[in-house]
């Protein structure tokens, strides 16, 4: 989840990280502050400035005129719903921070430039000497001392270096409290005064850990946030309480379609393979739906009774490559009990079972018993997606 | 309400938790709560049982039984 600009300042400003005076405005009749100010189009999109998202203006009556020029201007697809408006800032210098996920290292990294404002993929490639990367664990985090040197080490010493380190470490602190896989500033500006002002910041949350961050999530489902973008429906929303129900394997990355036959399909590019076989013989999904890394039997019931809840849903099938740490039988319990939940027989219900692998043996038994058609791994994933379109035909 | 799996416990072999416990504490999906000094089964969670058997070579008396209801026992 990719958090807005001023809602992302606003978690900047718990960690006591200085950001510009401003308001949020949808219109621009709520404008308060007065005198030359920025007006920054809040949609979840980097480079805005490039793109007319950030204008500048020197007096309320222009300020109100352009805010209504941004809120009906859409940039590149979305149309902002919000604007937040900034006091000025006297610039005398400006840097750049972030903190991510090193996927190759597997930790935290922090990375910080003393050129702020910048491309910092293109200034990383040009002179990386201008950059400074750095790995650190979660468990140790990243302490003030550290970030100090990390500072220091990109040439920058004296007073600010103790500024900047703080606000570093604050960095990583939202980066792990969030369970954020980005939380960028830039630039963070030095101002004539000598204050460090995070004049924008960009935060992307892990939407795996969004059910620990309900007060974050619950902003997804607000219709004034921007226009644009696909936004979730209610089916998938409620997909994704069910995969939050606890915290083992994936059931519920749900994406809604218009169709009529139901899909539970293995994560990765085996479900994209079952979801365009189905297609292709003719069928027409009511969802995509990707679950592995073996989730409860708690979850995948929940998900097959939730999917025969949507309209026009007959028949539901089951489709996974040859699964190694997702267990069949779990799988089938899951499947049997949400059919059996929603008062539906399993033998009509599920189209076709073809989940080969872990304790296949033991999930066919259940199978068998229920009279749920399934294959194994000598049907592939192609001619078991055949088998459901054409036991679907009325 | 479980439809595939039972988890049953003989209390008159059991040790109880005081004096045991093995059951409790090994099993992966919390299957077994405790009422006084007795291992009780939570039945909302029995069909995620995983029968990795771990319960039933923590009791020594052997007084957990898993029985598969989808194996017409
Ligand atoms: S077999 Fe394993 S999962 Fe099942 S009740 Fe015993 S310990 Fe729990
Ligand atoms: S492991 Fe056996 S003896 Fe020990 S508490 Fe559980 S049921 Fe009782």
């Amino acid at each position: 989840m990719r958090l807005l600009e001023h809602e992302s300042k606003e978690i900047l400003g718990r960690y006591n990280i200085l950001i510009p005076e401003g308001d949020v405005v949808e219109s621009g009749e709520e404008l308060k502050i007065d005198g030359p100010v920025m007006l920054k189009a809040q949609i979840p999109l980097g480079g805005r400035g490039k793109s007319g998202g950030v204008i500048e203006v020197s007096s309320s009556g222009e300020a109100k005129e352009k805010i209504e020029q941004l809120l009906s201007t859409p940039i590149r697809g979305y149309g902002a719903k919000k604007i937040l408006v900034e006091e000025k800032i006297d610039i005398a210098r400006e840097f750049f921070m972030a903190v991510t996920y090193d996927t190759v290292a597997k930790d935290p990294l922090v990375i910080f430039s003393q050129e702020g404002g910048v491309d910092i993929e293109e200034l990383s490639a040009s002179q990386p000497e201008k950059v400074q990367k750095e790995l650190f664990t979660v468990r140790a985090r990243l302490p003030q001392y550290r970030a100090r040197e990390i500072v220091s080490e990109a040439g920058i010493s004296g007073r600010i270096l103790l500024g900047l380190g703080a606000i570093l470490s604050s960095l990583a602190d939202i980066f792990l409290d969030y369970d954020a896989t980005l939380v960028e500033i830039n630039p963070l500006a030095l101002t004539g005064d000598g204050k460090l002002i995070a004049l924008d910041c960009h935060i992307e949350m892990d939407d795996d850990a969004l059910y620990r961050h309900k007060d974050q999530a619950k902003k997804l489902a607000l219709d004034n946030r921007y226009e644009g973008g696909r936004k979730s429906t209610d089916f998938e929303r409620k997909a994704a309480e069910i995969d939050s129900l606890d915290h083992r394997g994936v059931a519920g990355r749900m994406i809604e379609f218009d169709g009529f036959m139901g899909l539970i399909i293995g994560g990765g590019g085996a479900s994209l393979t079952a979801f365009d076989a189905v297609k292709q013989h003719g069928g027409k999904p009511a969802n995509y739906c990707e679950i592995g890394g073996n989730p409860s039997v708690l979850k995948v019931k929940e998900l097959t009774k939730h999917i025969l809840t949507k309209k026009g849903v007959e028949k539901i099938a089951i489709i996974m490559n040859v699964v190694s740490n997702t267990r069949v039988d779990l799988v089938a319990r899951g499947i049997v009990k949400g059919v059996l939940e929603a008062g539906r027989a399993p033998s009509e219900t599920v189209a076709v079972f073809r989940v080969p692998g872990a304790w296949e043996d033991e999930g066919f038994k259940i199978l068998s018993k229920y009279g749920v058609p399934y294959c194994d791994r000598s049907v592939s994933i192609d001619e078991a997606a055949k088998m459901a379109v054409e036991r679907a035909k009325p | 309400m479980s439809e595939f799996i039972k988890v049953a416990i003989d209390q008159s072999k059991c040790l109880g938790i005081e004096a045991c416990g093995g059951c409790l504490r090994v099993c992966p999906v919390n299957i077994f709560d405790k009422k006084n000094d007795e291992p009780v089964i939570i039945k909302e969670n029995e069909d995620e049982c995983t029968l990795c058997d771990l319960c039933m070579q923590a009791c020594g008396p052997n007084a957990v039984i898993i029985h598969k209801l989808y194996e017409n026992q």
